[in-house]
């Protein structure tokens, strides 16, 4: 992942010439994020120009209308798409840098999925609602990824023997929703099903408001630990020498995190890969090692925001959004094979 | 209501058109307020008097709710439920957009009907498209009421959240369903008189129907020992009707139909009985109804099971199609009382047990 | 347990030709196969014996032994339960076999034509083919199944197996991973384009044996035979292609031509096991290990003994799954998944990686 800095330029201007194009692409990234938001409230039955948009937003619309469409049906939606992708960005980056893994993502570390069957669990066993539910996402995200940590084995995480345990525990946990729900009162089921099917339509209004308070908090917290990061990934051992405290950083970063992948899986369901695609793509436009946690968020804000897009209006049935994640997520894998296969290392 | 019959639940399991809705649920809130006030009109200073049938007066309606719905000018622009359009335009009165529980082209329930002219707001359940809803600037938006869960059709849990959302653009009013569909049919007429629908068409339906009713009671007195069973055989399940959740299965059995009473209705969801296909010999009637909405599905589903040979009715080929919860209007409930009419004419009586 | 030779020409095979059986073990083989043989008979007698109707033992061998008895319980016997026992032992049979020779082919031991996304690709080819092209028959869709099968084997197989290192598990399970994810979203999408026949679907989903009947068995059996029967054959190649490729090809076997052909015998079971049964997973990855356990790396035993344990794992599943939450039934599917998921993260944990 990281590149090599030319060893010809002087330490400190090379960080000045990258501080300056790390916050010329985060302004980059933040507007494209607020041009497809305005985009995605464009369309639907009834198109309303952006501008339109834009008006109805700021309590001005040109026709009465507008407030109802935008605030009441689609804003929502597109607040959802943009807080989702923003908490599984952020996430897929982190665990991604800190365990020095392209595929350390959270649909791979079984995150995804604990959170998933502790969601249906909990509506179906113990009928939570609401925060409670978001609680519960968290714990199974925990639990499992405790668990498939501890699994892997020595040097599980950093090696690639997690992505075995993650795909078998992944498929486990889907045997036990399928268990969940087939014992559940027919209603429990259905309800749970609605949310199973996973898109950003289905978010209830406390969801989407644990979710950007954790964003909020967490998101520059994260950033602020992420610039240490670039210590932690000189290794620990020179970490230690350096005098960071990496231990409690690591148990930070990755408690933060879990919170926001199993908060979106809370709000939006299982909404595949964009975690894992979010960092790489980051890294790619930015044209060499990207650390910026912030970026990477955005970059996953985007592919949400395309991919409900996507779902919503490319065929004649609006699909969910994880099945466009899905069908997106799946070449680029792939890809991570077909690159390991060249350089000869997997 | 019509109700999914199938007590089991798997991955992709998608609230199915046919199964619909997840009646029987927890009550919702009542209605939202109404915000967009510009949208809507709101009752402020009409008088609540019965006679409302003046197009162009104040208007004023009890709906099924208990609560007493106001106007200071007759609601025009209707959106309804598809099965309450339904309604409605037999007596007249014309919505400006309907949505549909399933394809509008094959429900059962819709056959005939000319929605031309009319916006077609959604064809599957839990799904109404508001944004064009908004567009259509109703006035009123018309829908059974559903007592058991205190709301009316579109409103249900499990509806889309943006579905629901139509309850803020116009009062939602409508007849309860209840124990009888006449009492249902009853309940539109009055609604389509209070917006200015002909008295006299509604009492020649009304006329043509009990005539249907007097045939239907006369076949059955002639067949005092037919039995029937309502079932409707899905995917593994050989789903039973329960007539006490089934209105027009009521209105048969007041007419002298007997229509055999499951003995143990499913504890979560009285509306039926499953059994499995193993089991589907259990009740032996003279006749067995067929739920309409998945026919000719259902009787395939049946002619699959080699069970099937061990049921008499089935083996006799004594069976016909039952109108499950959909009727709502006197046109449909007198053509699909006489077909049952010249079914029981010529059913034996002594083919089950 | 499996040969450790590795594909590049710098690492040397580990193992040599399996050791010459004695006749003493020959007989203990002999012998556990027909262990299996009784366990097979007796599970295929419960799932007859149990069902949501309750019907005396007396009833259930009148059924075979009087054949001019006619009554509702025989019905639901003879033409119910006989017909979906028949169809868990040939899906049984065709998925173990199918793994078996899956991990024999990719020389890995978490090969799985559910983890691999075969089963997946059969999903979306009968998806395809009954929505889009309007096929009813399953004698009429398998044909599809085979075709989807093929595809996801060579698209899996190939993205794994090159490069130096050819195909690991973990790129195995990687790419296994990507292609079910594409093919289920598509299938997904098909489907809930379609409310109807989402109904359908949705228990054959999962992995399912429930409402197939004799129409259906009669179909698929064809296949599911000749392709089970095909793979008892291949013992012999699979034990010499486990010797390497290099050592292979200098016996004298075509390795590319042996290799293709394996895939289509693969093709065929696992195409003809999820036309019948749906996409169920792990158990072609269990029942080879079971056996390997029991009679050691040749695979002239192996494959025997996977034949009998695959149906023998299957009926348990089916049968628990119909006990646990009677009177309801819980999918085999979801049965096999509970319990093979976690034998795949145990061999995933404890079995030394490098030897695949």
């Amino acid at each position: 992942m990281t590149k090599t800095i030319e060893p010809t330029r002087s330490f400190r201007a090379h960080r000045r010439n990258r501080a300056r194009w790390g916050l010329a692409l985060s302004a980059g990234l933040t507007i494209a994020v607020a041009v497809v938001f305005i985009l995605s409230m464009t369309f639907g039955s009834v198109t309303v120009a952006p501008i339109d948009v834009v008006l109805a937003t700021i309590g001005s619309p040109t026709e009465k209308w507008h407030t109802f469409i935008i605030y009441e049906l689609r804003l929502p939606r597109a607040v959802t798409a943009v807080v989702v992708g923003l908490a599984l960005g952020a996430s897929g980056a982190i665990f991604q840098r800190l365990l020095r893994n392209p595929l350390a993502s959270p649909d791979f570390l079984g995150v995804s999925s604990g959170a998933n069957v502790a969601v249906v669990a909990g509506f179906v066993l113990w009928n939570l609602t609401g925060y409670q539910l978001s609680l519960a996402a968290i714990l199974g995200g925990f639990a499992t990824a405790a668990a498939i940590y501890f699994l892997a084995g020595r040097g599980g995480i950093s090696g690639y023997r997690f992505i075995l345990v993650g795909i078998g525990v992944s498929a486990l946990m889907a045997s036990l929703t399928s268990y969940l729900l087939a014992r559940a009162t027919l209603n429990d089921a259905r309800a749970a099903m609605t949310w199973l099917i996973g898109s950003v339509g289905m978010a209830k209004t406390s969801d989407i408001i644990a979710l950007a308070i954790a964003l909020a908090v967490l998101l520059p917290a994260s950033a602020m630990l992420g610039k240490r990061l670039r210590v932690l990934e000189l290794g620990d051992g020179t970490a230690t020498a350096l005098g960071a405290n990496t231990r409690v950083d690591r148990a930070l970063l990755m408690l933060a995190a879990v919170v926001l992948v199993a908060l979106a899986t809370a709000a939006a369901g299982p909404i595949a890969f964009v975690a894992l695609m979010a960092g790489p793509i980051a890294t790619r436009i930015s044209g060499r090692a990207d650390e910026s946690i912030f970026r990477a968020a955005a970059v996953g804000a985007l592919i949400v925001q395309f991919a409900d897009l996507a779902a919503q209006h490319v065929l004649a049935t609006p699909i969910s959004t994880g099945i466009v994640t899905g069908f997106v997520g799946a070449p680029y894998i792939a890809w991570i094979i077909i690159r390991a296969n060249r350089s000869g290392a997997a | 209501m019509p109700e999914d019959p199938s007590g089991k639940v798997s991955l992709p399991l998608i609230v199915d058109r046919k199964t619909t809705p997840m009646r029987r649920r927890t009550v919702l809130s009542s209605l939202t307020a109404l915000t967009a006030a510009a949208l809507v009109l709101a009752g402020c200073g009409a008088d609540a008097k019965d006679d409302a049938s003046s197009a162009g007066g104040a208007w004023s309606y009890t709906a099924g709710d208990g609560k007493t719905y106001t106007a200071d000018k007759t609601p025009t622009r209707i959106i309804a439920h598809a099965y309450a359009a339904k309604a409605l335009m037999e007596f007249g009165i014309k919505p400006v957009g309907i949505y549909a529980d399933g394809k509008v082209a094959e429900d059962v329930g819709l056959q005939g009907v000319d929605f031309t002219g009319i916006e077609i707001l959604g064809e599957e359940w839990g799904k109404i498209d508001a944004e064009k809803a908004v567009t259509l600037a109703p006035d009123l938006i018309v829908a059974d009421w559903w007592p058991a869960e205190g709301v009316y059709s579109g409103q249900e849990e499990g509806v889309e959240d943006s579905a629901k959302k139509l309850s803020e653009l116009a009062d939602v009013v409508g007849p309860a369903q209840g124990d009888s569909i006449v009492g249902v049919i009853e309940g539109y007429a009055t609604l389509a008189k209070s917006l200015g629908a002909d008295a006299a068409a509604i009492d020649s339906a009304k006329a043509t129907f009990d005539e249907a009713v007097a045939r239907f009671q006369a076949a059955t007195a002639a067949k005092p020992n037919l039995t029937a069973l309502a079932i409707s055989p899905y995917d593994d399940v050989y789903a039973v009707a329960v007539p006490k959740y089934a209105p027009e299965l009521l209105d048969f059995q007041k007419w002298g139909l007997k229509v055999i009473d499951p003995e143990t209705p499913d504890p979560e969801f009285p509306y039926w009985e499953s059994l499995s296909f193993e089991n589907a010999d259990k009740y032996q009637p003279d006749v067995l109804l067929f739920d309409d909405r998945n026919a000719p599905g259902g009787q395939e589903k049946l002619a699959s099971q080699p069970i099937a040979a061990n049921i008499k009715a089935y083996a006799a080929g004594a069976m016909t199609n039952w109108p499950a919860y959909w009727l709502h209007t006197y046109t449909d409930y007198t053509a699909q009382l006489d077909k049952l009419t010249t079914f029981i004419e010529s059913a034996d009586e002594n083919t089950g047990e | 347990m499996v040969a450790t030779g590795r594909p590049s020409a710098t690492a040397a095979p580990t193992t040599t030709t399996p050791p010459k059986v004695s006749i003493a073990k020959r007989i203990g083989l002999g012998g556990g196969l027909l262990l299996a043989l009784g366990a097979l008979a007796v599970l295929a007698f419960f799932s007859i014996a149990l069902g949501s109707r309750s019907i005396t033992i007396g009833t259930v061998f009148d059924a075979f032994f009087d054949p001019s008895a006619i009554s509702p319980d025989l019905t639901v016997i003879r033409d119910m339960r006989v017909p979906r026992t028949l169809l868990a032992i040939a899906v049984g049979a065709a998925l173990a076999l199918g793994g078996t020779l899956l991990q024999g082919v990719a020389r890995n031991p978490l090969a799985d034509p559910g983890v691999m996304g075969i089963n997946a690709g059969a999903a979306l080819a009968i998806v395809t083919a009954i929505m889009l092209i309007g096929v009813q028959s399953a004698g009429g869709y398998v044909w599809f199944a085979f075709i989807g099968a093929g595809i996801s084997t060579v698209l899996v197989y190939g993205l794994a197996a090159t490069g130096r290192e050819g195909a690991t598990p973990v790129k195995l399970a990687l790419a296994g991973a990507a292609v079910t994810a594409v093919f289920s979203s598509v299938t997904s999408a098909v489907v809930l384009a379609n409310v109807d026949a989402l109904n359908e679907m949705r228990f054959w989903q999962v992995g399912a044996l429930s409402g197939r009947f004799m129409p259906v068995f009669w179909q698929l059996a064809p296949f599911l035979i000749a392709g089970s029967a095909l793979a008892l054959f291949a013992g012999r190649p699979l034990n010499t292609l486990a010797l390497g490729d290099d050592v292979a090809r200098a016996l004298g076997q075509p390795v590319a031509l042996t290799r293709s052909i394996l895939f289509a015998i693969i093709a065929v079971l696992c195409g003809a096991a999820t036309a019948a049964a749906g996409p169920i997973a792990f158990l072609g990855l269990m029942v080879p290990h079971i056996a390997r356990f029991i009679c050691g790396p040749d695979y002239r035993w192996i494959l025997p003994y996977s034949a009998l344990l695959g149906p023998v794992l299957l009926l348990a599943c089916d049968i628990t799954g119909r006990v646990v939450t009677a009177p309801g039934e819980l999918q085999v599917g979801v049965v096999i998944g509970i319990v093979g998921a976690p034998a795949f993260i145990a061999l995933a944990r404890f079995r030394r990686l490098v030897q695949l």
